[in-house]
């Protein structure tokens, strides 16, 4: 017993040094409330799917996934749908890495508000190739939907970013949209620590936009 | 132990103080009770915390400040992590927010001259671009803040301020043209600082002439008032205050001489009143002690120390003396009300607390404490010698003619109750009264000089010997045993008095001692002196169970003196009379008598029949011995009748004449011998199954356990030593009559010629067994096989034994030998034992075998014919049989 702790206090010790420590990916909930942010998020970490309604305000949560053989950590900012909160939504957005816009198939309003939610992602970060995935929720509720897919797809094809359509409910694609863009947040973060380690102009002129735009 | 908490989600991830937040992780706790902590950035939040499942707990954020981990702890894992932080943030209150608390709206006006100073950095000006902050809704993350500016600060005082952090904290949504307006109002601001002075008099005109007026005013008073009263005012103010002042004493002068003569005058007469007291302190002294306020006496007696102890004047001297010798009289006189007894415990300790401050020179207290013993020895003693007395005294005046019943009333009369209560009540009282004291005694209150180690010693002493002088008594006034032979007076006494005395005797005995024993207890005493109490109540306790068992035993005693040989009811066993109902309902009496009395034990006292205990074995030696008796009662009635001649009726038609008179006897004795013979092992029998075994669950409800097996033994020999008796003088004559019966008829034979019939012999014996039988059954019932039995057995072995004696020579004895013990087989075949069985296959085995077909024959024709004769018979014989 006693040494099993000692062991496991050595062990706990050595994962907490810095070099132990995982990437993080940032990923961010937005859309629409009542869209399914958090229920998407519940499923994902805790495979429970939760029916009553409660608006969230924002909600953090972080774990240990592996990612094609790598241990990562994600970290999902669940943020509020609700107009009420949406000015302190750009303070989230800076932090975010990627982003997960959802609406919901059988709501047509959620589908019109991911544009704006589009629009405020990318004045934030100043980024037109911010790892962004589309997700139409609610696919089990196929009978009521009203949003069409070619719409869908339509508009995914316009911003140049995937489309998935999920169900909270019966966990359908749900690991896969966290998955998929905690991929593209991976490439993208290769993608910069080359630019940064290979080409200086590059990075100065990245700089630069962001400057201009500020 | 588990895996320890981990918490991966946090719903909402800010927010102010009393946030409903929903935790989720990992290990969250297996129950409600395993979780035994929460920390919302190190504020403990478990009071509020409310536990859902091991993946989520919902509680609400304490008063805290700023990021921090969520750590949860359980009994099973531990304390946890957290991968999620809180941001708690205080939330403050503006005058577009909804609160509860009145708040000032703004600072307080900034006067330009006002009297409050006030220190730059203190004061910030609440909005210095004049346009409203923002609502605290869309707050600008703080930390983000100090990532865009690492050294700066978004305060307007501080020397790194930076205007880019104040704007993004403050008006981080407003709009740009909002913005320029806010520039245009502090550019205002800071040109109106700028103009200085000039600007500052055009605004305030008519004040600054309003004060120049005011200097002016002053200084033509100034100079009016020298004129009146010329330079130097202060001469003339010397004066006047030195006037006043020998005004004042002139006034007060009168006054305080008077108060200096009547301080002088109280002087005089509280000397006066001192040596009035010392010269009227004899008197007063004689008085008070008439009075027995002794307390006046020593506090009066102490005042005159004090105040005159070191006085030189000679007739204070003399006076002091008289006062000394007096007191010492006093003295001694308190030291021997003190120790006289009886003296209740309040008045001892008063006199000895007064010897204490009499500075008496020896140790009243242990003094007290040693009269008081010998005063709890003599009480005692004299309540020993006055019982002793009055029994003596009562017992001549019933005079000789009752000597001997008084002798057997012995330890249970009224006057040794009384004795017995007397003695405990006088115990209980003194010791009541001497532990108190000696305890106070030893915590120092009554010591007038330090205790002596050895003190301690000495009372314990001095108290056990009390207890155990007492526990003599009780022994030899109570458990009085040894005193007779055999029975002893207990059992004696026992007898003598009735059951229902005995009983209220013993528990008002025992309830004495108790309440003794439970008043030591109250005295928190040392354990040793109780135990010597509590030893003699046990001791009593196993006395009164004794007497008990032993009157039980004697009851059995005289049980054969209650047989009527009435038979009371037909059991499996056989016909039994009351004798096992007696003997069950006697012990059950015992025991019954036994747990009403002495079983339930008091506080602090151990059971009476623990396991491996005395008592116990005296439980058992004297049930035991009850039980033995009750066998020996049924071998007594069984054999005590031997003398008398054993009752051969319709046994034997040799002896046939015999049966008028036995007839006759029978009906006199109410029972025949035999017949008591077997209702008597029918007793034993029912006494071994079932009587026993009634009273084995009888101890055990009194949870008592015993062991039965000698009994069992003893009883069953016994069984076996009435049959064995029955069977011998049953037995014994049928055989007997068997061999001269048979050669009776062999006189009469042609010894050639082939008989139809056997000899009457075989009809005898078989009619013999019937009539056993018959009489076995009446009374045994169904046990009565085993008597058939054995008498069968008996026969066929003295047949065999016959047969083998005189072998058969002719062809016709041979044939007639063998009919006769077919016969005899056929007759008896239900009752023939292995044994038996062996005994005539013997017989006939020495008989040549039938060679021709014609004898044959007519065997089997003469036993069709017995059979059908005998039919009434052999079934009277076979009835009621139990197959082997």
């Amino acid at each position: 017993m006693c040494i099993v702790q000692v062991c496991a206090a050595a062990s706990s010790a050595m994962s907490k040094k810095p070099a132990a420590q995982p990437t993080l990916h940032k990923v961010i909930m937005v859309g629409s409330g009542g869209v399914g942010k958090s229920a998407l998020t519940l499923q994902f970490m805790y495979d429970e799917f939760v029916e009553d309604y409660e608006p969230t305000k924002a909600d953090s949560y972080r774990k240990k996934v592996v990612l094609d053989g790598e241990e990562v950590q994600i970290d999902i900012l669940d943020t509020a749908g609700q107009e009420d909160y949406a000015a302190i939504r750009d303070n989230y957005f800076r932090s975010g890495e990627g982003f997960l816009c959802v609406f919901s198939i059988t709501e047509p309003e959620s589908f019109d508000a991911t544009q704006e939610f589009r629009e405020q992602i990318l004045r934030v970060k100043n980024d037109e190739n911010i790892p962004f995935l589309l997700v139409g929720n609610k696919s089990d509720l196929g009978d009521k939907r009203r949003v069409p897919l070619d719409a869908c797809r339509e508009r995914a094809h316009a911003w140049q970013v995937p489309y998935v359509e999920t169900s909270a409910k019966t966990r359908d694609n749900v690991d896969k949209v966290f998955f998929d863009l905690m991929r593209e947040i991976r490439s993208r973060k290769s993608d910069d620590s080359r630019a940064a380690n290979g080409n200086v102009r590059d990075k100065v002129k990245r700089r630069k936009i962001k400057c201009a735009i500020l | 132990m588990g895996p320890p908490p981990v918490v991966t989600g946090i719903s909402p991830k800010e927010g102010p103080p009393g946030t409903r937040v929903t935790i989720r992780g990992e290990f969250l706790g297996i129950s409600v009770t395993d979780l035994i902590g929460l920390k919302i950035c190190g504020c403990d939040c478990l009071l509020s915390a409310e536990w859902k499942s091991k993946n989520k707990i919902v509680a609400r954020s304490g008063p805290c400040k700023g990021r921090g981990d969520i750590i949860v702890t359980t009994k099973s894992g531990g304390e946890g992590t957290s991968t999620v932080q809180f941001r708690g943030y205080h939330e403050s209150v503006g005058p577009m927010k909804e609160s509860a608390v009145w708040v000032e709206e703004a600072a307080p006006p900034s006067l330009p001259w006002g009297r409050r100073p006030m220190s730059p950095t203190a004061y910030t000006p609440p909005d210095p671009l004049g346009l409203s902050t923002e609502g605290d809704d869309y707050k600008f993350p703080e930390e983000e803040l100090h990532e865009l500016f690492p050294d700066g600060s978004g305060k307007l005082s501080d020397e790194n301020f930076q205007p880019g952090w104040y704007l993004l904290e403050h008006h981080s949504n407003t709009s740009y043209e909002d913005l320029k307006a806010g520039m245009v109002f502090l550019q205002r601001k800071v040109e109106g600082q700028k103009e200085g002075q000039l600007s500052f008099l055009k605004a305030n005109t008519g004040a600054v002439m309003d004060q120049l007026d005011r200097l002016v005013l002053l200084k033509n008073m100034y100079e009016e008032d020298q004129r009146k009263n010329g330079r130097e005012p202060l001469p003339s103010l010397q004066s006047a205050i030195e006037e006043s002042i020998s005004l004042a004493d002139s006034l007060f002068s009168e006054i305080l001489s008077r108060k200096e003569n009547a301080d002088k005058t109280r002087e005089a007469l509280s000397l006066l009143t001192r040596h009035k007291f010392l010269f009227q302190l004899p008197s007063s002294i004689d008085k008070n002690i008439k009075k027995k306020e002794y307390d006046l006496v020593v506090n009066d007696y102490t005042r005159a120390k004090n105040l005159f102890g070191n006085t030189d004047v000679k007739l204070f001297q003399k006076i002091l003396a008289e006062i000394d010798k007096k007191i010492e009289d006093l003295k001694e006189n308190l030291f021997n009300r003190m120790k006289t007894m009886p003296i209740n415990v309040q008045e001892q300790t008063k006199y000895i607390r007064l010897l204490i401050s009499l500075n008496w020179d020896g140790d009243a207290a242990w003094t007290a404490i040693l009269s008081r013993k010998d005063y709890l020895m003599n009480l005692m003693n004299k309540v020993k010698e006055h019982f002793k007395k009055k029994e003596e005294q009562e017992s001549n005046e019933k005079g000789r003619r009752k000597c001997r019943e008084w002798e057997c009333e012995g330890s249970w009369s009224a006057t040794r109750a009384d004795w017995c209560g007397a003695a405990c009540g006088a115990l209980a009282s003194e010791l009541h009264a001497l532990w108190p004291l000696a305890r106070r005694y030893f915590a120092g209150e009554l010591a007038g000089q330090p205790t002596l180690p050895q003190r301690h010693t000495d009372l314990k002493e001095m108290i056990i010997a009390m207890v155990e002088s007492f526990s003599e008594q009780m022994r030899s006034c109570l458990i009085c045993t040894g005193a007779g032979g055999g029975a002893g007076p207990g059992a004696g006494g026992a007898a003598g008095v009735a059951a229902d005395v005995l009983r209220t005797r013993l528990v008002a005995n025992l309830r004495h001692l108790r309440d003794a024993y439970d008043s030591l207890l109250k005295l928190d005493l040392p354990s040793q002196p109780l135990s010597i109490v509590e030893k003699v109540i046990f001791d009593y306790r196993v006395h009164g169970m004794t007497v008990f068992l032993q009157r039980a035993h004697k009851r059995v005693k005289g049980l054969s003196e209650k047989e009527t040989w009435k038979i009371e009811e037909f059991s499996d066993y056989g016909a039994i009379t009351n004798l096992p109902h007696l003997l069950e309902s006697y012990v059950n009496d015992a025991l019954s008598a036994i747990h009403k009395c002495v079983l339930k034990s008091g506080r602090r006292k151990s059971p009476l029949l623990g396991a491996g205990g005395e008592p116990l074995a005296v439980l058992q030696r004297h049930t035991q011995h009850t039980l033995l008796a009750f066998v020996s009662v049924l071998r007594d009635l069984t054999m005590h009748h031997e003398d008398q001649d054993f009752n051969n009726t319709s046994l034997s038609v040799a002896l046939d004449q015999r049966l008028e008179e036995s007839a006759v006897e029978a009906v006199t004795a109410g029972r025949s011998w035999q017949q008591r013979l077997l209702v008597a092992g029918a007793n034993a029998q029912y006494t071994r199954r079932r009587t026993l075994a009634n009273i084995l669950t009888a101890f055990e409800n009194q949870k008592a356990e015993k062991r039965y097996r000698k009994i069992r033994i003893h009883s069953s020999s016994l069984e076996d030593n009435i049959a064995e008796m029955y069977l011998e003088y049953k037995g014994d004559p049928l055989v007997g009559t068997i061999e001269p019966s048979m050669y009776m008829g062999r006189h009469h034979t042609d010894a050639d010629t082939l008989l139809d019939d056997a000899r009457p012999y075989v009809y005898e014996i078989i009619n013999n067994l019937i009539a056993v039988h018959a009489e076995v059954d009446s009374v045994c019932g169904a046990a009565s096989s085993r008597y058939v039995r054995d008498i069968c057995e008996t026969v066929c072995e003295e047949l065999a034994r016959l047969a083998a004696c005189a072998p058969a020579r002719s062809r016709a004895a041979a044939f007639q030998a063998r009919l006769e013990y077919s016969l005899l087989r056929l007759a008896v075949a239900d009752h023939l034992t292995r044994k038996a069985e062996n005994y005539l296959m013997e017989a006939l085995a020495g008989l040549p075998p039938l060679d021709n077909e014609e004898d044959k024959n007519r065997m089997d024709n003469i036993i069709q014919g017995f059979k059908k004769r005998m039919e009434l018979q052999l079934t009277s014989l076979n009835c009621n049989m139990e197959t082997v």
